[in-house]
């Protein structure tokens, strides 16, 4: 029984997604025609209380749980409200607020800067065209489905890193092939529309075969790559089970599911009721466009950059993906300069300051006044709707520098408010995916013919690969059932598979003990991550017949171990531990960084479990042999 | 505006609301309010809290069809129950674990309960400012442990048993076996100061029992329960019987408690209450000695002072919730539930008696037949010693114990014979239902308890013949709650509380025997207690440490009034180990390090937390065999062990 909505402050639904159970409780409870109204009516006195006691107490609820073990659990997002509930005991409030988070970043990929206007969020979540929101909706919930049965399944979405394929010589010779081969080829191709290709990896269903970046593209950061990672299982989905040979992987070659951002014909749809079935069987695509590129914001130092992003199939679990600089991107950062510049403002005049003391920090009103001019002009000329950020402009100077006006006062924070929308807007005109014009791509001959070259590439080591990706690493201590070492400064992860179903067995077997397992590992990192977030870096647990270990520590280059330091607690309504959301060990990283100014410092974590029989001292002694052990693989360079 | 409130808001809150009162739109929001504490919150935001929590919760718990039970806000949580139109909520901040804070306010319901019998009916019978004083008096006593640690076991506070002599503890709970002669009576316990020093009752029961204490503790002897009747001897001694109510489980549990009915001296029997049938209702389980009934007049048995019971009320609250355990599945309470497996017929064998090692006990007793054969010398009749031979089954400590019983009667008695003058004066106050000295004391005679309890009849009957019909539930709920009554009698610092059936009040023959039976050990022990230094705690030692018994809801711990530096650190991990067993049943041991590390150890019976101070060695966090934190299960076995905790 779960459910997932996102409201505004109006108590209007910007966007739900619910299983069927809970979709039938609710139509036995309340039986509204339209289950919108019902979930509507639904949430509607806790999303206003919500409301209230935030204006009259500030604080907000952040979950409540009931008798039989429902969880509600809240989160505010500037003007949005996050509920997520689960009544079925498959979550835990920490996991429910995990997926609210990783819902808020999977609407910044795909709506970037827009996130930031709650009133153009609100257009962007809720298109006033029925089709063309359950379209909308049906990604959503797609894509909030796939992160589930990745969490649910795969360790890198467990511990939110990316897990390498480990053959070092074959990594190396596809970064090659990627970068001088074929970047550089589509770079050079005329037919590229003005795009460039910054970044190109290869996934071997959700584990990193190569990853190249371009000299010029900024980085690509570990929680973007993982929710690419999301988008593209979405596309193409890997089978839960994994348990085909790779004979059957063969036979069945062609992607069931395709996705379109594109305005699509209108599709029959038997009302709002199938709504929450599950969309990887109902999401047909009307016309599948596989040319189409995806648009993505990635993080960068300025601000959520747009981007292209090309999923090509190599074969079924075998993904080429490019990530292109598309044009007029840096419209993207001087619309986020100004953004930041108002959202200070309105910050400074909310506190109370006026006149000189609101732009405090800022550089010189008068400079900062005629760059927007020029600015608004030059995009004014750039084929796109500018009158109402002219107008909005206008209103504002009025205000603040005029004689009639009211100057740098409360007064102002209206004006500022609005000049924020204005700036979104047209963030969204340059950049949304509907905005931009259906033939902004790499031409499809150019995408075929990248294809085609990885494809030739790989073809002697498809078969092996998809086998690797099931048997990456082995295990040769006695007693240890396994473990999971993440190196935290370049966000990536080695453990043993637990397959539970597959057919070939995996380190574990299978069956029940093999599931048995998994669950005492996910709810080890489960467990791991509620210490750490209360600043504890070391845990061992022995619980019935398992010991369990838990260590964070810090290295410099060379890997010399450096001193333990103190980690701060996190507040409980903060963003939980992770990289997917919030990147909580980028902060922890630059935190200890300062203590450690002048070496790189890494940070590694391990998981283990062992059978409760072995002594303790022996415990200790394999995890410190299997921490220095695993250490060199990390060593080679991805790029 | 939101500043101001905001800063007001970072308080303790705990009230009582009932929405029923407000459901039209012209109702105001302050008419379903019965309490709020803290008292001087403003009255608007009292209104806004309780509008909006009990409108939320409402909200949740018809979309779960099931009651809230915990609320969490960005910087403070509210444990909730819900019941019919009440709602309860009591708010804590976010670092005190889930348990603990549901667990304090069931506690806070259940105490209500137990001096005021139903809430519903309490409200119709008292004002909400003569309420008011109550909630705020069993809130006070709840929330006054004596360091965090005690309020997150939210254990009973027990005398310091490692500074006094074990032989007292023995005496105590003789003098409690003694009264049980009397059929009418339950079972007791004896305070000094406001601390257990032995008890027959469930830990729940006793902490119930010790409000009323530890209040009049507080102020110096004077009165102001909302007793039924109360008679006076000396003004350091007296003697008060007050109505309590008890849950069916509670009452269950009191009467199947193995007291040798033959052995009981001439008081009647309860007239309901035939022996027999009690044995009939009971399971295999609750009889752990022979059958003693059929013993003749064998010497009594060993009544064990640790209860077999629920703990830490989970189960004995039932009667005030839901008529349907729910609960049972709740994650925070499934760990609760489970304790009552922990009551094995075999749960005398933790061998601790109030946190006293038993090997302290039996050390003791050596002297102890030393005494005796003084005391047969001088004369005094003693009880053949060959009657203790019936109990083969029982365990040596178990015969040791029994031995003191004798032994101690004999005493008692021998000293009763000294006291006498002295009781017959008391006898006298007591027949003549002189009232206190103490004037605030004065209004509550018998006479005008009985016509109290004849508006309760009165006004139950109404309630029986309603206006507006009460729902099914609201009803079982109601009745499910059993009148008895609580008699104490205080000794200076001492006190002997019994909860006795109501037949207790109107026979006089039974109040005699019982205050005749033990004034003259209780002056005896009040002395000794009196006497015995509290001991200079020895020098801390460079560890921190926190024993907690789940049985007997004790807490044993080196940690101190406020705590800070390492202490601040030990208390703070042991709050999330607690939590995390708390919802993990399987785990065992677990070491957690932030700077220093906490080692945490958990068995069915016991909770045990262990820091190693000084200045940890460098260490780097990565897995190192070397690392010290790996060696604290070792120290913390060999360090403990003279606090009687044993790890092994």
């Amino acid at each position: 029984m779960k459910c997932l909505l996102l409201a505004n402050e109006s108590a209007e639904v910007l966007f739900y997604w619910t299983d069927t159970e809970f979709e039938q409780r609710v139509q036995e409870q309340y039986g509204l025609p339209a289950f919108e109204d019902s979930i509507n009516t639904l949430f509607a006195p806790i999303i206003i209380s919500c409301s209230t006691m935030v204006d009259r107490l500030g604080d907000n609820y952040t979950s409540f749980s009931t008798e039989n073990n429902h969880i509600y659990v809240l989160h505010q997002f500037e003007e949005c409200l996050y509920i997520a509930v689960n009544g079925d005991g498959d979550e835990t409030e920490e996991d429910l607020k995990r997926k609210i988070f990783v819902m808020k970043k999977l609407t910044e990929i795909m709506f970037g800067m827009v996130t930031f206007s709650g009133a153009l969020l609100r257009k962007e979540l809720r298109p006033q065209d029925t089709e063309q929101r359950n379209r909308l909706w049906k990604k959503l919930r797609s894509l909030l489905e796939t992160y589930s049965r990745l969490r649910e399944n795969d360790q890198s979405f467990l511990v939110e890193a990316v897990e390498r394929l480990i053959h070092p010589t074959l990594c190396e010779q596809c970064i090659e092939f990627l970068e001088r081969r074929l970047v550089q080829q589509i770079n050079s191709n005329m037919d590229r529309m003005g795009e460039e290709v910054l970044h190109a990896f290869i996934l071997v269903h959700t584990k990193l075969l190569a990853f190249y970046s371009s000299r010029n593209a900024s980085n690509l950061y570990s929680s973007d790559l993982l929710a690419l990672i999301i988008l593209v299982q979405d596309l193409y989905p890997s089978k839960i089970n994994l348990d085909e040979t790779s004979e059957e992987l063969e036979s069945s070659s062609v992607p069931e599911v395709f996705y379109t951002p594109e305005p699509s014909p209108p599709e029959r749809e038997s009302g709002d009721k199938n709504m929450a079935e599950d969309s990887l069987q109902t999401l047909e695509a009307p016309t599948p466009d596989p040319s189409a590129p995806s648009r993505v914001f990635l993080e960068s130092k300025e601000c959520p950059m747009p981007h292209s992003m090309y999923c090509l199939p190599l074969w079924p679990g075998i993904t080429l993906v490019l990530l292109t600089k598309i044009p007029n991107s840096h419209v993207a950062t001087s619309v986020c300069y100004f953004l930041e510049a108002f959202v200070k403002l309105e910050k400074r005049l909310c506190e109370g300051h006026e006149g000189a003391a609101a732009m405090r920090g800022q550089p010189s009103v008068q400079e900062q006044r005629s760059r927007l001019e020029k600015l608004i002009k030059t995009w004014a000329g750039m084929d796109i709707q500018t009158s109402q950020l002219q107008n909005a402009w206008t209103d504002f100077k009025n205000k603040a520098f005029s004689r009639s006006g009211s100057g740098f006062t409360r007064d102002l924070l209206p004006s500022c408010r609005n000049m924020k929308t204005q700036l979104c807007g047209v963030y969204r005109q340059f950049f949304a995916a509907e905005c931009m014009g259906s033939s902004q791509r790499l031409a499809p001959h150019l995408q075929e013919r990248a294809l085609s070259m990885v494809q030739e590439k790989l073809m002697d080591w498809k078969d092996f690969l998809l086998v690797k990706s099931k048997r990456n690493i082995t295990m040769e201590f006695p007693g240890l059932i396994h473990f999971i070492y993440v190196d935290r400064s370049n966000g990536q992860m080695i453990a043993p598979s637990l397959n539970v179903t597959d057919r070939t067995v995996s380190e574990l077997g299978k069956g029940p003990l093999a599931d048995f397992i998994k669950k005492k590992v996910w709810s080890l990192v489960a467990t791991a991550q509620r210490y750490l977030q209360k600043g504890y870096a070391t845990v061992t647990l022995r619980d019935g017949d398992y010991f369990y270990c838990y260590f964070l520590w810090f290295e410099n280059e060379t890997g010399y171990k450096l001193e333990v330091i103190d980690i701060p607690s996190s507040p409980d309504d903060g963003a939980p531990v992770g990289m997917l959301t919030c990147d909580y060990y980028r902060k922890l990283l630059r935190y200890y960084s300062k203590k450690h100014q002048n070496e790189v410092v890494k940070c590694y974590e391990l998981f283990t479990v062992h059978l409760g029989v072995i002594p303790n001292e022996y415990i200790l002694q394999h995890c410190s042999q299997l921490a220095r052990k695993l250490w060199e693989p990390t060593r080679i360079p991805l790029l | 505006m939101a500043e101001t409130a905001a800063l007001a808001y970072s308080r303790r809150f705990f009230f009582l609301y009932d929405s029923s009162k407000v459901q039209e739109e012209e109702d105001r929001t302050r008419e379903g309010i019965y309490y709020f504490s803290p008292e001087d919150t403003p009255v608007d935001q009292q209104e806004l809290l309780c509008g909006q929590l009990a409108g939320v919760c409402r909200c949740v718990s018809e979309m779960s069809s099931s009651p809230v039970r915990l609320l969490r806000l960005r910087k403070s949580k509210y444990a909730v129950r819900m019941k019919d139109s009440f709602l309860w909520a009591l708010s804590c901040v976010v670092d005190i674990p889930d348990v603990s804070v549901c667990d304090l306010l069931d506690q806070l319901i259940a105490l209500f309960c137990f001096y005021n019998g139903p809430v519903r009916q309490s409200y119709q019978l008292y004002s909400k400012e003569d309420l008011a004083l109550r909630w705020a008096r069993y809130l006070c006593h709840l929330q006054g442990g004596s360091t965090e640690l005690h309020n997150i076991f939210s254990c009973v506070r027990t005398i310091d048993s490692t500074h006094i002599d074990p032989l007292l503890l023995l005496k105590a709970a003789l003098i409690l076996q003694a009264c049980q002669r009397c059929p009418l009576v339950l079972a007791g316990c004896i305070l000094y100061r406001g601390r257990v020093v032995s008890t027959q009752m469930t830990p729940a029961l006793t902490m119930k029992v010790m409000v009323y204490e530890t209040q009049t503790y507080s102020q110096d002897f004077r009165v102001t329960a909302n007793g039924l009747s109360s008679s006076v001897g000396s003004p350091s001694s007296f003697t008060a019987t007050t109505q309590v109510f008890l849950t069916p489980t509670e009452l269950y549990m009191l009467r199947c408690h193995p007291v040798d009915r033959a052995c009981r001296s001439h008081c009647s029997q309860p007239p309901c209450q035939p022996s027999k049938s009690r044995f009939l209702s009971r399971t295999l389980s609750d009889t752990p000695t022979t059958d003693t009934d059929s013993s003749s007049l064998d010497c009594p048995p060993v009544s064990y002072q640790t209860m077999p019971s629920s703990p830490r009320s989970s189960l004995s609250d039932e009667p005030y919730f839901s008529p349907i355990p729910s609960r049972v599945n709740t994650p925070l309470h499934s760990n609760l539930m489970n304790q009552s497996e922990y009551f094995t017929p075999d749960s005398h064998d933790h061998g601790t008696l109030n946190g006293t090692n038993l090997c302290a006990v039996k050390e003791s007793l050596a002297g102890l037949n030393i005494k005796q054969d003084t005391d047969a010398s001088s004369g005094s009749e003693t009880k053949s010693e060959g009657l203790n031979s019936d109990q083969d089954t029982q365990s040596d400590e178990i015969k040791a114990l029994a031995n003191g019983y004798e032994q101690s009667n004999c005493l008692d008695n021998h000293s009763d014979h000294d006291n006498q003058i002295q009781n017959e004066e008391n006898k006298l106050d007591a027949n003549n239902h002189v009232a206190n000295k103490n004037g605030k004391f004065q209004g509550e005679t018998e006479e005008e308890a009985r016509t109290k309890s004849k508006q309760v009849e009165g006004r139950l009957k109404e309630k029986y013949e309603p206006r507006n019909t009460p729902s099914p539930h609201e009803t079982l709920a109601d009745t499910s709650l059993v009148p008895s009554v609580l008699y104490q009698h205080r000794v200076r610092g001492l006190v002997l509380a019994l909860l006795v059936e109501p037949e207790f009040n109107t026979d006089p023959t039974a109040r005699e025997e019982v205050h005749h039976s033990s004034m003259a050990s209780l002056n005896g022990l009040e002395a000794h207690l009196r006497n015995t230094s509290p001991g200079t705690p020895g020098p801390p030692g460079p560890y921190t440490f926190a024993h907690y018994d789940c049985i007997q809801n004790t807490l044993t711990t080196n940690v101190c009034g406020r705590s800070a530096g390492p202490q601040e650190a030990f208390v703070r991990a042991t709050k999330l180990l607690h939590s995390h067993f708390s919802h993990l049943d399987t785990l065992q041991e677990a070491i957690v390090r932030l700077g220093s590390a906490v080692y945490g150890t958990r068995s069915m019976a016991q909770e045990t937390y262990f820091l190693q101070q000084g200045t940890p060695v460098r260490n780097s966090g990565s897995p190192d065999p070397q690392d010290s934190a790996f060696s604290l299960p070792r120290k913390a076995r060999q360090r403990l062990l003279k606090h009687g905790v044993n790890l092994l």
